[in-house]
Protein backbone atom coordinates (compact mmCIF):
# COMPACT_ATOMS: atom_id res chain seq x y z
CA UNK A 1 0.00 0.00 0.00
CA UNK A 2 2.57 2.47 1.14
CA UNK A 3 4.80 3.00 -1.88
CA UNK A 4 4.79 6.62 -2.97
CA UNK A 5 3.29 7.43 -6.35
CA UNK A 6 4.50 11.00 -6.38
CA UNK A 7 7.13 12.68 -4.28
CA UNK A 8 7.52 16.43 -4.35
CA UNK A 9 10.80 17.25 -2.68
CA UNK A 10 11.57 20.78 -1.52
CA UNK A 11 10.32 22.43 -4.71
CA UNK A 12 11.07 26.09 -5.11
CA UNK A 13 9.69 28.40 -7.80
CA UNK A 14 10.37 32.13 -7.89
CA UNK A 15 8.65 34.63 -10.13
CA UNK A 16 10.90 37.67 -10.31
CA UNK A 17 12.04 37.64 -6.71
CA UNK A 18 8.75 36.49 -5.24
CA UNK A 19 8.72 32.91 -4.01
CA UNK A 20 5.58 31.36 -5.49
CA UNK A 21 6.69 28.11 -3.92
CA UNK A 22 9.27 28.32 -1.19
CA UNK A 23 10.37 24.74 -0.72
CA UNK A 24 7.26 22.58 -0.76
CA UNK A 25 7.38 18.84 -0.08
CA UNK A 26 4.67 16.23 -0.15
CA UNK A 27 4.07 12.68 -1.23
CA UNK A 28 1.02 10.88 -2.57
CA UNK A 29 0.38 7.14 -2.49
CA UNK A 30 -1.56 5.12 -5.03
CA UNK A 31 -5.28 5.29 -4.38
CA UNK A 32 -4.87 8.14 -1.95
CA UNK A 33 -6.94 11.29 -2.12
CA UNK A 34 -4.71 14.12 -1.11
CA UNK A 35 -5.99 17.62 -0.63
CA UNK A 36 -3.97 20.71 -1.16
CA UNK A 37 -5.71 23.61 0.46
CA UNK A 38 -4.85 27.21 0.89
CA UNK A 39 -6.14 30.66 0.14
CA UNK A 40 -6.01 32.18 -3.32
CA UNK A 41 -2.39 32.81 -4.31
CA UNK A 42 -1.01 30.19 -1.96
CA UNK A 43 0.75 28.37 -4.82
CA UNK A 44 -1.59 25.45 -5.54
CA UNK A 45 -1.78 26.05 -9.28
CA UNK A 46 1.96 26.74 -9.45
CA UNK A 47 2.61 23.38 -7.83
CA UNK A 48 0.30 21.71 -10.36
CA UNK A 49 2.16 23.47 -13.16
CA UNK A 50 5.45 22.13 -11.82
CA UNK A 51 4.19 18.57 -11.51
CA UNK A 52 2.61 18.56 -14.98
CA UNK A 53 5.74 19.96 -16.62
CA UNK A 54 4.54 23.43 -17.56
CA UNK A 55 6.89 25.21 -15.16
CA UNK A 56 10.39 24.02 -14.38
CA UNK A 57 11.19 24.46 -10.68
CA UNK A 58 14.18 26.57 -9.71
CA UNK A 59 15.17 23.98 -7.15
CA UNK A 60 13.97 20.69 -5.75
CA UNK A 61 12.84 17.47 -7.32
CA UNK A 62 9.63 15.79 -8.42
CA UNK A 63 9.66 12.01 -8.61
CA UNK A 64 6.91 9.93 -10.11
CA UNK A 65 7.06 6.16 -9.61
CA UNK A 66 10.59 6.63 -8.36
CA UNK A 67 11.83 8.56 -11.40
CA UNK A 68 12.67 12.25 -11.48
CA UNK A 69 10.40 14.00 -13.96
CA UNK A 70 11.86 17.48 -13.64
CA UNK A 71 12.66 18.80 -17.11
CA UNK A 72 10.47 16.30 -18.91
CA UNK A 73 8.21 17.82 -21.57
CA UNK A 74 4.54 17.93 -20.59
CA UNK A 75 3.46 15.21 -23.02
CA UNK A 76 5.97 12.75 -21.59
CA UNK A 77 4.72 13.37 -18.06
CA UNK A 78 1.16 12.87 -19.29
CA UNK A 79 2.11 9.59 -20.97
CA UNK A 80 3.81 8.45 -17.77
CA UNK A 81 0.43 8.72 -16.03
CA UNK A 82 -0.14 12.20 -14.62
CA UNK A 83 -3.26 14.01 -15.83
CA UNK A 84 -4.56 17.36 -14.74
CA UNK A 85 -7.47 19.73 -15.06
CA UNK A 86 -7.22 23.49 -15.26
CA UNK A 87 -8.70 25.85 -12.72
CA UNK A 88 -9.82 28.22 -15.47
CA UNK A 89 -11.44 25.74 -17.84
CA UNK A 90 -9.70 25.50 -21.18
CA UNK A 91 -11.74 23.38 -23.61
CA UNK A 92 -10.68 23.01 -27.24
CA UNK A 93 -13.56 25.31 -28.19
CA UNK A 94 -13.83 24.53 -31.89
CA UNK A 95 -13.81 20.75 -31.36
CA UNK A 96 -16.75 18.61 -30.34
CA UNK A 97 -17.05 17.41 -26.76
CA UNK A 98 -16.23 13.92 -28.01
CA UNK A 99 -13.07 15.01 -29.82
CA UNK A 100 -11.92 17.01 -26.80
CA UNK A 101 -11.89 13.76 -24.86
CA UNK A 102 -10.57 11.71 -27.79
CA UNK A 103 -7.36 13.79 -27.76
CA UNK A 104 -6.56 12.35 -24.35
CA UNK A 105 -7.58 8.85 -25.40
CA UNK A 106 -5.02 8.97 -28.23
CA UNK A 107 -2.37 8.36 -25.60
CA UNK A 108 -3.41 4.71 -25.63
CA UNK A 109 -4.83 3.94 -29.07
CA UNK A 110 -3.56 4.50 -32.58
CA UNK A 111 -6.56 5.67 -34.57
CA UNK A 112 -9.00 8.53 -34.18
CA UNK A 113 -11.87 6.05 -34.49
CA UNK A 114 -10.70 3.95 -31.54
CA UNK A 115 -10.03 7.11 -29.56
CA UNK A 116 -13.60 8.24 -30.17
CA UNK A 117 -14.97 4.89 -29.00
CA UNK A 118 -13.09 5.23 -25.73
CA UNK A 119 -14.01 8.88 -25.46
CA UNK A 120 -17.68 7.97 -25.78
CA UNK A 121 -17.55 5.79 -22.67
CA UNK A 122 -15.89 8.54 -20.67
CA UNK A 123 -18.22 11.24 -21.95
CA UNK A 124 -21.16 9.07 -20.89
CA UNK A 125 -19.52 8.41 -17.54
CA UNK A 126 -19.26 12.11 -16.69
CA UNK A 127 -22.82 12.68 -17.87
CA UNK A 128 -22.08 14.62 -21.04
CA UNK A 129 -23.30 11.83 -23.34
CA UNK A 130 -26.20 13.77 -24.89
CA UNK A 131 -23.83 16.65 -25.71
CA UNK A 132 -21.07 14.52 -27.26
CA UNK A 133 -21.40 16.02 -30.72
CA UNK A 134 -21.79 19.62 -29.62
CA UNK A 135 -18.93 22.05 -29.93
CA UNK A 136 -17.21 22.50 -26.60
CA UNK A 137 -17.69 26.27 -26.93
CA UNK A 138 -21.44 25.77 -26.40
CA UNK A 139 -21.13 24.16 -22.96
CA UNK A 140 -22.04 25.82 -19.68
CA UNK A 141 -19.41 26.32 -16.99
CA UNK A 142 -20.39 23.21 -15.04
CA UNK A 143 -20.38 21.15 -18.21
CA UNK A 144 -16.93 22.50 -19.05
CA UNK A 145 -15.70 21.49 -15.63
CA UNK A 146 -16.89 17.98 -16.32
CA UNK A 147 -15.23 18.08 -19.70
CA UNK A 148 -11.94 18.98 -18.02
CA UNK A 149 -12.28 15.89 -15.85
CA UNK A 150 -13.32 13.71 -18.80
CA UNK A 151 -10.28 14.71 -20.85
CA UNK A 152 -7.97 13.99 -17.94
CA UNK A 153 -9.61 10.60 -17.34
CA UNK A 154 -9.15 9.68 -21.00
CA UNK A 155 -5.40 9.58 -20.35
CA UNK A 156 -6.09 6.73 -17.90
CA UNK A 157 -3.86 8.39 -15.32
CA UNK A 158 -2.32 6.90 -12.23
CA UNK A 159 -2.37 10.33 -10.66
CA UNK A 160 -4.97 13.01 -11.25
CA UNK A 161 -4.38 16.65 -10.40
CA UNK A 162 -7.69 18.42 -9.90
CA UNK A 163 -7.32 22.18 -9.78
CA UNK A 164 -10.35 23.77 -8.13
CA UNK A 165 -12.87 21.38 -9.62
CA UNK A 166 -15.38 22.41 -6.98
CA UNK A 167 -15.29 26.12 -7.74
CA UNK A 168 -18.46 27.39 -9.37
CA UNK A 169 -20.48 24.25 -8.70
CA UNK A 170 -23.80 24.17 -6.86
CA UNK A 171 -23.86 22.26 -3.53
CA UNK A 172 -25.54 19.26 -5.19
CA UNK A 173 -22.97 19.21 -7.96
CA UNK A 174 -20.21 19.43 -5.37
CA UNK A 175 -21.56 16.33 -3.67
CA UNK A 176 -21.53 14.54 -7.02
CA UNK A 177 -17.96 15.61 -7.64
CA UNK A 178 -16.93 14.50 -4.14
CA UNK A 179 -18.43 11.09 -4.79
CA UNK A 180 -16.56 10.89 -8.06
CA UNK A 181 -13.26 11.80 -6.39
CA UNK A 182 -13.77 9.23 -3.68
CA UNK A 183 -14.43 6.71 -6.45
CA UNK A 184 -11.01 7.43 -7.94
CA UNK A 185 -9.37 6.23 -4.77
CA UNK A 186 -11.20 2.93 -4.81
CA UNK A 187 -10.04 2.41 -8.42
CA UNK A 188 -6.44 2.85 -7.32
CA UNK A 189 -5.95 6.28 -8.84
CA UNK A 190 -4.15 8.79 -6.69
CA UNK A 191 -5.46 12.30 -6.72
CA UNK A 192 -4.38 15.70 -5.54
CA UNK A 193 -7.23 18.12 -5.19
CA UNK A 194 -6.41 21.75 -5.02
CA UNK A 195 -9.23 23.43 -3.18
CA UNK A 196 -9.52 26.93 -1.90
CA UNK A 197 -12.43 26.55 0.46
CA UNK A 198 -15.39 24.14 0.75
CA UNK A 199 -13.90 22.67 3.93
CA UNK A 200 -16.88 20.42 4.46
CA UNK A 201 -15.92 18.42 1.35
CA UNK A 202 -12.19 18.53 1.94
CA UNK A 203 -12.67 16.86 5.27
CA UNK A 204 -14.94 14.25 3.76
CA UNK A 205 -12.92 13.15 0.74
CA UNK A 206 -9.30 13.41 1.76
CA UNK A 207 -7.07 11.05 3.64
CA UNK A 208 -4.34 13.63 4.03
CA UNK A 209 -4.16 17.37 3.67
CA UNK A 210 -1.39 19.84 3.09
CA UNK A 211 -2.10 23.46 3.79
CA UNK A 212 -0.22 26.00 1.71
CA UNK A 213 0.04 29.64 2.49
CA UNK A 214 2.15 32.10 0.50
CA UNK A 215 4.12 29.28 -1.10
CA UNK A 216 4.94 27.47 2.12
CA UNK A 217 3.57 24.37 3.77
CA UNK A 218 2.10 25.50 7.03
CA UNK A 219 0.51 22.25 8.09
CA UNK A 220 0.22 18.64 7.04
CA UNK A 221 -1.82 15.80 8.40
CA UNK A 222 -5.17 14.03 8.45
CA UNK A 223 -8.37 16.05 8.31
CA UNK A 224 -8.92 15.94 12.04
CA UNK A 225 -5.48 17.25 12.86
CA UNK A 226 -5.73 19.97 10.24
CA UNK A 227 -9.09 21.14 11.48
CA UNK A 228 -7.75 21.82 14.92
CA UNK A 229 -4.37 23.21 13.88
CA UNK A 230 -4.13 26.77 15.15
CA UNK A 231 -1.83 27.87 12.28
CA UNK A 232 -4.38 26.71 9.73
CA UNK A 233 -7.19 28.44 11.50
CA UNK A 234 -5.18 31.60 11.59
CA UNK A 235 -4.14 31.49 7.93
CA UNK A 236 -7.64 30.70 6.84
CA UNK A 237 -9.94 32.54 9.09
CA UNK A 238 -7.68 35.02 10.75
CA UNK A 239 -9.20 34.28 14.12
CA UNK A 240 -10.10 31.30 16.27
CA UNK A 241 -13.45 29.74 15.51
CA UNK A 242 -16.05 27.89 17.49
CA UNK A 243 -17.71 26.29 14.48
CA UNK A 244 -19.89 23.32 15.29
CA UNK A 245 -19.29 20.40 12.91
CA UNK B 1 -26.02 13.56 -51.51
CA UNK B 2 -22.79 11.65 -51.12
CA UNK B 3 -23.32 9.85 -54.44
CA UNK B 4 -23.96 13.16 -56.15
CA UNK B 5 -20.73 14.60 -54.76
CA UNK B 6 -18.73 11.56 -55.90
CA UNK B 7 -20.27 11.77 -59.37
CA UNK B 8 -19.50 15.50 -59.62
CA UNK B 9 -15.94 14.96 -58.44
CA UNK B 10 -15.38 12.15 -60.96
CA UNK B 11 -16.74 14.29 -63.77
CA UNK B 12 -14.54 17.22 -62.78
CA UNK B 13 -11.55 14.91 -62.65
CA UNK B 14 -12.21 13.52 -66.13
CA UNK B 15 -12.61 17.05 -67.49
CA UNK B 16 -9.33 18.09 -65.87
CA UNK B 17 -7.53 15.09 -67.36
CA UNK B 18 -8.78 15.63 -70.92
CA UNK B 19 -8.59 19.45 -70.79
CA UNK B 20 -5.05 19.82 -72.20
CA UNK B 21 -5.98 17.58 -75.17
CA UNK B 22 -9.05 19.61 -76.09
CA UNK B 23 -8.65 23.18 -74.92
CA UNK B 24 -6.46 25.92 -76.33
CA UNK B 25 -3.37 27.20 -74.60
CA UNK B 26 -5.08 30.07 -72.81
CA UNK B 27 -7.46 27.79 -70.94
CA UNK B 28 -4.80 25.21 -70.18
CA UNK B 29 -2.64 27.97 -68.70
CA UNK B 30 -5.61 29.28 -66.73
CA UNK B 31 -6.36 25.87 -65.25
CA UNK B 32 -2.67 25.32 -64.56
CA UNK B 33 -2.35 28.60 -62.64
CA UNK B 34 -5.53 27.81 -60.71
CA UNK B 35 -4.05 24.47 -59.71
CA UNK B 36 -0.84 26.17 -58.58
CA UNK B 37 -2.88 28.43 -56.30
CA UNK B 38 -5.10 25.64 -55.04
CA UNK B 39 -2.13 23.35 -54.42
CA UNK B 40 -0.29 26.07 -52.50
CA UNK B 41 -3.48 26.77 -50.56
CA UNK B 42 -3.68 23.09 -49.56
CA UNK B 43 -0.08 23.16 -48.40
CA UNK B 44 -0.71 26.30 -46.36
CA UNK B 45 -3.91 24.83 -44.88
CA UNK B 46 -2.02 22.01 -43.13
CA UNK B 47 0.27 24.16 -41.00
CA UNK B 48 -1.97 27.22 -40.78
CA UNK B 49 -5.47 25.71 -40.95
CA UNK B 50 -5.10 22.47 -39.02
CA UNK B 51 -2.19 23.37 -36.75
CA UNK B 52 -3.18 27.04 -36.44
CA UNK B 53 0.24 28.50 -37.25
CA UNK B 54 -0.79 31.29 -39.59
CA UNK B 55 2.10 31.68 -42.03
CA UNK B 56 2.85 34.46 -44.48
CA UNK B 57 5.93 32.75 -45.82
CA UNK B 58 5.11 29.24 -47.06
CA UNK B 59 6.15 30.56 -50.47
CA UNK B 60 9.72 30.07 -49.21
CA UNK B 61 9.35 26.37 -49.90
CA UNK B 62 7.81 26.95 -53.32
CA UNK B 63 10.94 28.95 -54.18
CA UNK B 64 13.31 26.42 -52.65
CA UNK B 65 11.60 23.64 -54.61
CA UNK B 66 11.89 25.64 -57.84
CA UNK B 67 15.57 26.44 -57.40
CA UNK B 68 16.51 22.94 -56.25
CA UNK B 69 14.74 21.52 -59.30
CA UNK B 70 16.58 23.94 -61.57
CA UNK B 71 19.96 22.95 -60.16
CA UNK B 72 19.23 19.26 -60.55
CA UNK B 73 18.12 19.71 -64.16
CA UNK B 74 21.07 21.93 -65.09
CA UNK B 75 23.79 20.30 -62.99
CA UNK B 76 22.89 16.63 -63.01
CA UNK B 77 20.70 16.58 -66.16
CA UNK B 78 17.89 14.80 -64.35
CA UNK B 79 14.56 14.31 -66.05
CA UNK B 80 12.52 17.27 -64.87
CA UNK B 81 9.85 15.36 -62.95
CA UNK B 82 12.48 13.44 -61.02
CA UNK B 83 14.21 16.74 -60.32
CA UNK B 84 10.92 18.33 -59.21
CA UNK B 85 10.24 15.38 -56.90
CA UNK B 86 13.69 15.84 -55.41
CA UNK B 87 12.99 19.60 -55.19
CA UNK B 88 9.93 18.87 -53.07
CA UNK B 89 11.98 16.58 -50.84
CA UNK B 90 14.66 19.28 -50.43
CA UNK B 91 11.90 21.68 -49.27
CA UNK B 92 10.58 19.02 -46.86
CA UNK B 93 14.02 18.34 -45.38
CA UNK B 94 14.93 22.02 -44.99
CA UNK B 95 11.56 22.64 -43.33
CA UNK B 96 12.65 20.38 -40.45
CA UNK B 97 15.31 22.62 -38.89
CA UNK B 98 13.62 25.82 -40.09
CA UNK B 99 10.36 24.70 -38.48
CA UNK B 100 12.16 23.76 -35.27
CA UNK B 101 13.30 27.38 -34.97
CA UNK B 102 10.33 29.25 -36.46
CA UNK B 103 7.60 27.28 -34.66
CA UNK B 104 8.87 28.60 -31.35
CA UNK B 105 7.21 31.83 -32.41
CA UNK B 106 3.46 32.12 -32.08
CA UNK B 107 0.57 34.08 -33.48
CA UNK B 108 1.52 37.32 -35.23
CA UNK B 109 5.20 36.75 -34.44
CA UNK B 110 5.21 33.50 -36.37
CA UNK B 111 3.31 35.11 -39.27
CA UNK B 112 5.79 37.97 -39.46
CA UNK B 113 8.75 35.69 -38.91
CA UNK B 114 7.73 33.55 -41.86
CA UNK B 115 7.26 36.62 -44.02
CA UNK B 116 10.75 37.68 -43.02
CA UNK B 117 12.12 34.24 -43.80
CA UNK B 118 10.74 34.33 -47.35
CA UNK B 119 12.25 37.77 -47.90
CA UNK B 120 15.58 36.71 -46.41
CA UNK B 121 15.86 33.70 -48.71
CA UNK B 122 14.84 35.86 -51.68
CA UNK B 123 17.53 38.44 -50.89
CA UNK B 124 20.13 35.72 -50.31
CA UNK B 125 19.43 34.17 -53.69
CA UNK B 126 19.41 37.56 -55.39
CA UNK B 127 22.87 38.19 -53.94
CA UNK B 128 24.34 34.80 -54.89
CA UNK B 129 25.91 34.62 -58.38
CA UNK B 130 25.70 30.80 -58.42
CA UNK B 131 21.90 30.98 -58.43
CA UNK B 132 21.86 33.41 -61.33
CA UNK B 133 21.28 36.23 -58.83
CA UNK B 134 18.61 38.74 -59.83
CA UNK B 135 18.64 37.71 -63.48
CA UNK B 136 17.35 34.25 -62.63
CA UNK B 137 18.20 30.62 -63.21
CA UNK B 138 17.64 29.43 -66.79
CA UNK B 139 16.81 25.88 -67.86
CA UNK B 140 17.84 24.40 -71.19
CA UNK B 141 15.30 25.45 -73.83
CA UNK B 142 12.31 23.23 -74.48
CA UNK B 143 9.47 23.29 -71.94
CA UNK B 144 6.32 21.26 -72.18
CA UNK B 145 3.23 22.79 -70.62
CA UNK B 146 1.19 19.58 -70.81
CA UNK B 147 3.56 17.60 -68.61
CA UNK B 148 3.70 20.45 -66.06
CA UNK B 149 -0.09 20.53 -66.12
CA UNK B 150 -0.35 16.83 -65.26
CA UNK B 151 2.39 17.10 -62.65
CA UNK B 152 0.57 19.91 -60.88
CA UNK B 153 -2.76 18.11 -61.18
CA UNK B 154 -1.21 15.04 -59.56
CA UNK B 155 0.40 17.09 -56.77
CA UNK B 156 -2.81 18.99 -56.06
CA UNK B 157 -4.86 15.79 -55.99
CA UNK B 158 -2.22 14.31 -53.71
CA UNK B 159 -2.51 17.35 -51.45
CA UNK B 160 -6.29 16.91 -51.29
CA UNK B 161 -5.88 13.21 -50.50
CA UNK B 162 -3.35 14.05 -47.79
CA UNK B 163 -5.75 16.60 -46.31
CA UNK B 164 -8.60 14.08 -46.34
CA UNK B 165 -6.37 11.64 -44.50
CA UNK B 166 -5.24 14.26 -41.97
CA UNK B 167 -8.85 15.29 -41.34
CA UNK B 168 -9.79 11.77 -40.26
CA UNK B 169 -6.57 10.80 -38.54
CA UNK B 170 -5.14 10.88 -35.05
CA UNK B 171 -2.44 13.20 -36.41
CA UNK B 172 -5.09 15.69 -37.57
CA UNK B 173 -6.88 15.59 -34.22
CA UNK B 174 -3.59 16.30 -32.44
CA UNK B 175 -2.96 19.26 -34.76
CA UNK B 176 -6.43 20.62 -34.06
CA UNK B 177 -5.86 20.21 -30.34
CA UNK B 178 -2.59 22.12 -30.40
CA UNK B 179 -4.20 24.78 -32.58
CA UNK B 180 -6.87 25.31 -29.93
CA UNK B 181 -4.55 25.31 -26.91
CA UNK B 182 -0.96 24.17 -27.15
CA UNK B 183 -0.34 23.91 -23.42
CA UNK B 184 -3.45 21.85 -22.76
CA UNK B 185 -2.64 19.61 -25.73
CA UNK B 186 0.78 19.02 -24.14
CA UNK B 187 -0.69 17.96 -20.82
CA UNK B 188 -3.00 15.61 -22.76
CA UNK B 189 0.08 13.75 -24.04
CA UNK B 190 0.33 15.44 -27.44
CA UNK B 191 3.97 15.89 -28.44
CA UNK B 192 3.26 19.37 -29.73
CA UNK B 193 6.79 20.13 -30.95
CA UNK B 194 6.95 17.01 -33.09
CA UNK B 195 3.43 17.25 -34.47
CA UNK B 196 3.71 20.85 -35.59
CA UNK B 197 7.11 20.31 -37.20
CA UNK B 198 5.70 17.35 -39.15
CA UNK B 199 2.79 19.54 -40.28
CA UNK B 200 5.22 22.27 -41.31
CA UNK B 201 7.29 19.77 -43.31
CA UNK B 202 4.25 18.37 -45.12
CA UNK B 203 3.19 21.93 -46.01
CA UNK B 204 6.68 22.56 -47.36
CA UNK B 205 6.67 19.35 -49.40
CA UNK B 206 3.52 20.37 -51.28
CA UNK B 207 4.80 23.90 -51.94
CA UNK B 208 8.16 22.53 -53.07
CA UNK B 209 6.62 20.03 -55.49
CA UNK B 210 4.52 22.76 -57.07
CA UNK B 211 7.53 25.07 -57.26
CA UNK B 212 9.46 22.31 -59.03
CA UNK B 213 6.81 22.27 -61.74
CA UNK B 214 6.69 26.05 -61.92
CA UNK B 215 10.33 26.50 -62.94
CA UNK B 216 9.81 24.00 -65.75
CA UNK B 217 6.64 25.83 -66.80
CA UNK B 218 8.46 29.19 -67.07
CA UNK B 219 11.71 27.54 -68.22
CA UNK B 220 13.53 29.81 -65.80
CA UNK B 221 13.03 31.20 -62.35
CA UNK B 222 13.92 34.53 -60.78
CA UNK B 223 13.87 35.41 -57.09
CA UNK B 224 10.87 37.74 -57.37
CA UNK B 225 8.75 35.02 -59.00
CA UNK B 226 10.00 32.22 -56.76
CA UNK B 227 9.34 34.08 -53.52
CA UNK B 228 6.41 36.16 -54.70
CA UNK B 229 4.49 37.53 -51.74
CA UNK B 230 1.54 38.05 -54.10
CA UNK B 231 1.35 34.32 -54.86
CA UNK B 232 1.72 33.57 -51.16
CA UNK B 233 -0.92 36.03 -50.06
CA UNK B 234 -3.36 34.95 -52.73
CA UNK B 235 -3.24 31.30 -51.65
CA UNK B 236 -3.82 32.45 -48.05
CA UNK B 237 -6.80 34.61 -49.01
CA UNK B 238 -8.28 31.73 -51.04
CA UNK B 239 -8.18 29.41 -48.06
CA UNK B 240 -9.61 32.04 -45.76
CA UNK B 241 -12.43 32.59 -48.25
CA UNK B 242 -13.11 28.86 -48.66
CA UNK B 243 -12.69 27.93 -45.00
CA UNK B 244 -9.48 27.64 -42.97
CA UNK B 245 -8.80 24.20 -41.56
CA UNK B 246 -11.43 22.42 -43.65
CA UNK B 247 -10.85 19.74 -46.28
CA UNK B 248 -12.58 21.56 -49.13
CA UNK B 249 -11.94 25.19 -48.20
CA UNK B 250 -8.79 25.64 -50.32
CA UNK B 251 -10.43 24.10 -53.39
CA UNK B 252 -13.70 25.99 -53.12
CA UNK B 253 -11.99 29.27 -52.25
CA UNK B 254 -9.39 28.80 -54.95
CA UNK B 255 -11.83 28.02 -57.73
CA UNK B 256 -14.30 30.73 -56.73
CA UNK B 257 -11.60 33.35 -56.44
CA UNK B 258 -9.75 32.62 -59.68
CA UNK B 259 -12.98 32.45 -61.63
CA UNK B 260 -14.25 35.74 -60.24
CA UNK B 261 -10.88 37.37 -60.86
CA UNK B 262 -10.78 36.08 -64.42
CA UNK B 263 -14.35 37.11 -65.23
CA UNK B 264 -13.83 40.57 -63.80
CA UNK B 265 -10.54 40.99 -65.60
CA UNK B 266 -12.21 40.13 -68.91
CA UNK B 267 -14.93 42.73 -68.33
CA UNK B 268 -13.14 45.53 -66.50
CA UNK B 269 -9.48 45.25 -67.41
CA UNK B 270 -8.80 48.69 -65.92
CA UNK B 271 -10.48 48.58 -62.56
CA UNK B 272 -10.94 44.89 -61.92
CA UNK B 273 -8.72 44.80 -58.84
CA UNK B 274 -10.87 47.43 -57.16
CA UNK B 275 -14.09 45.50 -57.83
CA UNK B 276 -12.40 42.26 -56.88
CA UNK B 277 -11.12 43.65 -53.60
CA UNK B 278 -14.55 45.02 -52.76
CA UNK B 279 -16.20 41.70 -53.53
CA UNK B 280 -13.72 39.85 -51.39
CA UNK B 281 -14.32 42.13 -48.44
CA UNK B 282 -18.09 41.72 -48.86
CA UNK B 283 -17.80 37.92 -49.00
CA UNK B 284 -15.65 37.78 -45.90
CA UNK B 285 -18.04 40.01 -43.97
CA UNK B 286 -20.99 37.84 -45.01
CA UNK B 287 -19.18 34.54 -44.41
CA UNK B 288 -16.52 35.25 -41.79
CA UNK B 289 -15.59 31.61 -41.37
CA UNK B 290 -15.50 30.93 -45.09
CA UNK B 291 -17.74 29.34 -47.67
CA UNK B 292 -17.41 25.69 -46.64
CA UNK B 293 -18.29 26.14 -42.94
CA UNK B 294 -21.20 28.42 -43.91
CA UNK B 295 -22.64 25.84 -46.32
CA UNK B 296 -22.13 23.06 -43.79
CA UNK B 297 -23.93 25.07 -41.10
CA UNK B 298 -26.83 25.62 -43.52
CA UNK B 299 -27.13 21.88 -44.17
CA UNK B 300 -26.81 21.03 -40.48
CA UNK B 301 -29.63 23.48 -39.72
CA UNK B 302 -31.76 21.84 -42.42
CA UNK B 303 -31.16 18.43 -40.82
CA UNK B 304 -32.59 19.42 -37.47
Amino acid sequence: MSESLLVVDNVRVAFGGVDALGGVSLDVRAGEIFCLIGPNGAGKTTLFNVISGIIRPDAGDVRFLGQSIVGWPAHRIALAGIARTYQIVRPFSALSVLDNVAVGALAHVRSKREARVRAHEIVDFVGLGPLARRRAASLTLTQRKRLEVARALALEPKLLLLDEVMAGLTPTEMDGMAEFITGLGTRGIGAICGIEHVMRLVMRISQRIVVLDAGKTIAEGNPKAIQSDPRVIEAYLGAPVSEAP
Amino acid sequence: MRKLAVAAASLALILLVVAPLRLNGYFVNLIYITMVYVGLAYGWNIISGYAGYFSFGQITFFGIGAYATGFLINGLHWYWMVAALAGGIVALVLAGPLGYVMLRLRGPFFAMGMFGMAQTVRVLITATPATGAGAGLFLPPGSDVTSVYYWTLAVTLGAIALTLWIDGSAFGLRLQALREDEQVAGTLAVNVTREKIVAFMLSALIAGLIGGGFIYFLNYIEPDAAFSSRLDLQSVVMTVLGGVGTVWGPLVGGVVMTQIAEALWARYPQGYLIVFGGLLVALLILLPRGIVPAVRARFAAADE
